[in-house]
């Protein structure tokens, strides 16, 4: 018997197989959806107004609301006005976590959205493409006495977009812009206690400077963050599956070395999806606990990417190795229209990631789509990982077809072919039949789970339990690619059966020799075409 | 209350706008309320906070309101401990690792009229006070904007006795100042001014554990929940008054609730929606205080039920409308509800100062606000502010301009 461990095992044993696997997929959800809570929380922050008294405007000097030594503050600007203090004396100040908590590593990484509350008055409107500047100051400690560490400093633009929807009339002012909310700080690690943010506003009228800018009200950040039982959950599910896979990846690999003729393209293929899936699992962010690495978002972006890739090089390069035609591919190289755009596509987003991401760890602040240029820039990018991926599904598609059309002619044609080519074919046509069907099933999950985890609120209340869906789609839906690898290098790698079991073949009534000539076509190693070799074995028969 | 012989001495030039025998500062002393129901305290000492401004807001009654909340008195004190807060209006309140700010709470809290357990709450929350007095503001002032062309404007003069009646009007300052106490609460923690607003309710370490752990509430949760707890809510009084009060605290709570905005903000790989992160914000209090006023130009009378059955009254509103129904239907809890219809409020009454002399805009309202008296027109010369330089904040650089214009006000 030719062909995969797939073709060679019974439907019992293939069952029992998916069973199992089908029930480590429920458990990845159930680890989500009942331990995990929800992935990330968003906390807001109002700024608390702080005036700086000294007259110098020392940069280093750390405006704090409350504790030991808080500053100066006053409740709006209405006060400020009666006082005489200046917008330039203003300095806004939120820290981060809330009082009486404090930030962990477990929380990976820190994002940070700005809204600014602009009340409408008629003789201070906001102009049209209004422009807000601000100098902010990051800090950190990590006790509640000691100094603050200054940690990033910048001074950043960001564009100002408020619609007003009231008429614009003196009866409706004090109303609220309704301003889209600014990117304001992503940092990838949190490493320390407390953090503590200070933002200024300066005015510059002859450069132009926040002019315009409408009547503030009030600032507030809202901070995002991983969550702690989120983060442990997921680095259990990562320390678990590293080994699992590593260890069918090497009894597979054991097991191609074992054959006496090299491995074929899709082998290796099958191969590489297991490193790149290895790769995304290996738990290094177990290092970010320790460690202060600011990268590690980066890094998992990458990773990511390089598993995408991979798996949808896989697909293309499957439905290749299945056309059942005449054309002898098994080269890397004779796919490079349908590969090409994945990696043009992963390319242009790893380009996007580096100019986002990449900038953000020398400066937190900063955010490609602040500028027109670098907004024109990334949208560049997108459209054309866009595109790419768009002409990559119209390829599958078209390859996915021609298969099935192949199949449906193979198959009026299965009676009448001689049993050795008959059996090869049934064991082609199923193998993928099989993997598109799990490849379906997949990514319909996929997809319907990120759709369900969009549209409703996060939660469902069942009983006593409350079932965290985002967290469950995320263990989900990494434990099912993490299953279908698993899955596609048991499955597909060589049967044992192939060699050395000659008393099989035997039975079957098939020569080796025309036995390793079909291991070998399905895989087209050999020079001349399927049909000219098994015309060839005919007529010897 | 031992310490609310201070109170009481400052209050006394102010106990005029209290009906008879009240002895307290009637912003947060209550002139009125009968001592039996004193869960809802402090929630009618806010109201009848609100009845005490004049509106438009000047300095002087700014000076009387804080007066009344003791800040005055504060201010004495504070600046016999530190000096700094001599300088500003509201003491720096915060999470009390300063032993004068620790105190400076604590004798807030003993100034405020609060029944007992709502002492407890504010000795144990050291942004409290300062955020009851937010609440206070932030009521009147929205109060007084929505009322602005109403014969009835929101006037201090005569609250308390409103509040004891079952209007409309006193309907809509239930409403409000529920309203306004919930977003003071939730905006007091996003502030950092209150420090058990998620994870409350705990042990310290538990506390820190659901943090970490990250299954921590949002603001606004919680601070309908603490307010619930804080006006005494599950104690409520048998009469119908009682009912239609908590209704209407309720449905201003409820109006909070509905105005939030869920915004969203997507953190995937590359900034793909693969993760999202959404959060809901409170809406500007105007847009509450909009909502409030549209519910209370669609009030719905009620009248009380007893079900024998069950052996308790229900509040009960008209028949809902082209639909055969077998008796009256409960009103809706977004529904603000009345008893009784209000008086006009044209002519001074012990329930407002009646409308002689207020300003009214000849084609809008003139008519109605005047109770067809009748307006005077006066022609004058205004100057006013125009071409104006303005900085986002505190500095206003204008010119002065002279104009005619014409001013109408009610005979």
């Amino acid at each position: 018997m030719a062909g995969a461990i797939i073709e060679n095992m019974s439907t019992k044993k293939l069952c029992i197989v998916g069973g199992i696997l089908l029930v480590f997929q429920v458990i990845a959800f159930l680890v989500g959806g009942l331990i995990a809570p929800s992935p990330t929380t968003a906390v807001s922050y109002l700024a608390n107004k702080c005036v700086d008294v000294e007259k110098n405007h020392q940069k280093t000097k750390w405006y704090l609301s409350w504790g030991s030594n808080p500053c100066e503050k006053i409740r709006d600007f209405d006060e400020a006005v009666s006082r005489q203090i200046e917008a330039n004396d203003i300095v806004f100040s939120i820290h981060a976590p809330h009082p009486h908590n404090e930030m962990s590593p477990w929380f990976q990484f820190m994002l940070y959205v700005l809204h600014v509350d602009i009340a409408f008055k008629m003789d201070n409107q906001i102009k049209n493409n209004a422009e807000i500047t601000f100098n902010v100051s990051l800090g950190y400690r990590d006790d509640m006495v000691s100094e603050w560490q200054p940690m990033a400093y910048a001074e950043e633009t960001r564009k100002l977009k408020c619609a007003f929807n009231y008429p614009k009339t003196k009866e409706n002012e004090d109303s609220f812009y309704d301003c889209d909310v600014l990117s304001f700080m992503e940092i990838g690690t949190v490493a320390h206690k407390f953090y503590l943010v200070n933002i200024r506003l300066p005015v510059h009228e002859k450069k132009g400077i926040n002019v315009g800018i409408g009547d503030i009200r009030d600032i507030r950040l809202v901070g995002i963050h991983q969550n702690g039982g989120f983060t442990k959950v997921w680095f259990a599910m990562k320390t678990v599956l590293t080994p699992s896979i590593f260890t069918i990846m090497v009894w597979y690999w054991r097991r191609i070395t074992m054959m006496t003729r090299p491995p074929v393209l899709l082998e290796k293929v099958i191969f590489a999806l297991g490193i790149s899936m290895t790769f995304i699992n290996i738990p290094v962010e177990w290092f970010s606990i320790g460690f202060e690495w600011t990268w590690m978002l980066l890094f998992g972006d990458i990773r990511q990417g390089i598993f995408y890739a991979m798996l949808l090089s896989f697909w293309i390069i499957f439905c290749g190795e299945h056309m059942m035609d005449q054309n002898e591919r098994n080269r890397f190289s004779s796919y490079w229209k349908q590969v090409g755009p994945i990696a043009v596509g992963a390319f242009c987003l790893f380009v996007f990631d580096m100019c986002e991401r990449g900038v953000q760890l020398k400066n937190p602040f900063y955010s490609i789509w602040t500028t027109d240029v670098g907004t024109e820039l990334a949208m560049a990018f997108i459209i054309v990982a866009g595109i790419c991926l768009c002409l990559y599904f119209l390829f599958l598609c078209f390859m996915v077809f021609q298969v099935f059309r192949n199949i449906s002619g193979k198959q009026s044609s299965l009676p009448a072919m001689s049993k050795a080519r008959r059996l090869h074919y049934e064991g082609l046509i199923f193998r993928f039949k099989f993997l598109m069907l799990i490849t379906l099933a997949c990514a319909a999950m996929t997809v319907i789970f990120f759709i369900v985890s969009q549209v409703t609120e996060g939660h469902w209340k069942w009983g006593g339990y409350t079932v965290e869906l985002n967290s469950a789609f995320f263990t989900g839906i990494y434990g099912m690619w993490n299953l279908y690898v698993f899955a596609l290098m048991f499955l597909y790698a060589p049967s044992h059966k192939n060699y050395g079991e000659d008393q099989s073949i035997g039975d079957l009534g098939i020569s080796s020799g025309e036995e390793l000539q079909l291991t070998t076509t399905i895989t087209h190693v050999d020079g001349p075409t399927e049909v000219y070799k098994l015309a060839r074995k005919e007529a010897q028969e | 209350m031992h310490e609310g012989s201070q109170a009481e001495m400052q209050a006394a030039s102010w106990g005029q706008t209290c009906g008879a025998g009240a002895s307290e500062c009637p912003i947060l002393g209550v002139c009125w309320v009968p001592k039996a129901i004193e869960d809802k305290d402090f929630y009618r000492t806010v109201l009848s906070g609100v009845n005490t401004f004049q509106s438009p807001l000047n300095s002087m009654d700014l000076d009387w309101v804080y007066n009344c909340l003791g800040l005055h008195h504060q201010k004495k004190v504070a600046a016999g401990l530190t000096g700094k807060e001599a300088l500003i209006p509201f003491p720096l309140l915060g999470p009390a690792t300063n032993p004068a700010q620790g105190r400076a709470h604590l004798k807030q809290c003993s100034l405020l009229r609060l029944s007992r357990k709502q002492k407890r709450l504010c000795r144990r929350e050291p942004g409290l006070a300062e955020t009851l007095q937010d609440a206070v503001h932030l009521g009147i002032v929205e109060c007084q904007y929505q009322f602005r062309n109403e014969r009835w404007n929101c006037s201090l003069e005569g609250r308390t006795d409103l509040l004891k009646r079952g209007f409309k009007e006193a309907a809509f300052l239930y409403a409000v100042s529920s309203a306004a106490l919930t977003h003071s609460l939730a905006r007091a923690c996003s502030a950092g001014r209150m420090e058990r607003c998620t994870c409350d309710d705990s042990p310290d370490l538990e506390n820190r554990k659901a943090w970490q752990w990250g299954v921590c509430g949002d603001n606004l949760k919680f601070s309908i929940r603490f307010l619930k707890n804080f006006l005494g809510q599950k104690k409520v009084g048998k009469d119908l008054q009682a009912k239609v009060d908590m209704h209407n605290t309720n449905m201003g709570i409820k109006a909070v609730k509905n105005g939030l905005k869920t915004t969203c903000k997507c953190h995937g790989v590359s900034g793909s929606c693969a993760v999202r992160t959404c959060w809901k914000q409170l809406s500007p209090f105007h847009e509450t205080g909009k909502l409030l006023k549209l519910r209370y130009d669609q009030a719905v009378k009620v009248f009380s039920t007893s079900n024998e059955a069950v052996g308790h009254s229900e509040l009960a509103g008209p028949p809902p409308p082209g639909r055969l129904s077998k008796g009256p239907s409960a009103p809706r809890p977004t529904d603000l509800v009345y008893m009784e219809d209000s008086p006009p409020f044209c002519l001074p009454s012990k329930y407002s100062a009646g409308t002689t002399g207020r300003p009214c805009s000849r084609e809008v309202n003139c008519d109605s606000l005047c109770c067809g008296r009748g307006h005077n027109t006066q022609t004058r010369l205004v100057t006013f502010a125009c071409h104006c330089q303005v900085q986002w904040c505190c500095y206003v650089e204008c010119q002065q301009c002279i104009q005619e214009e014409v001013v109408y006000s009610c005979k």
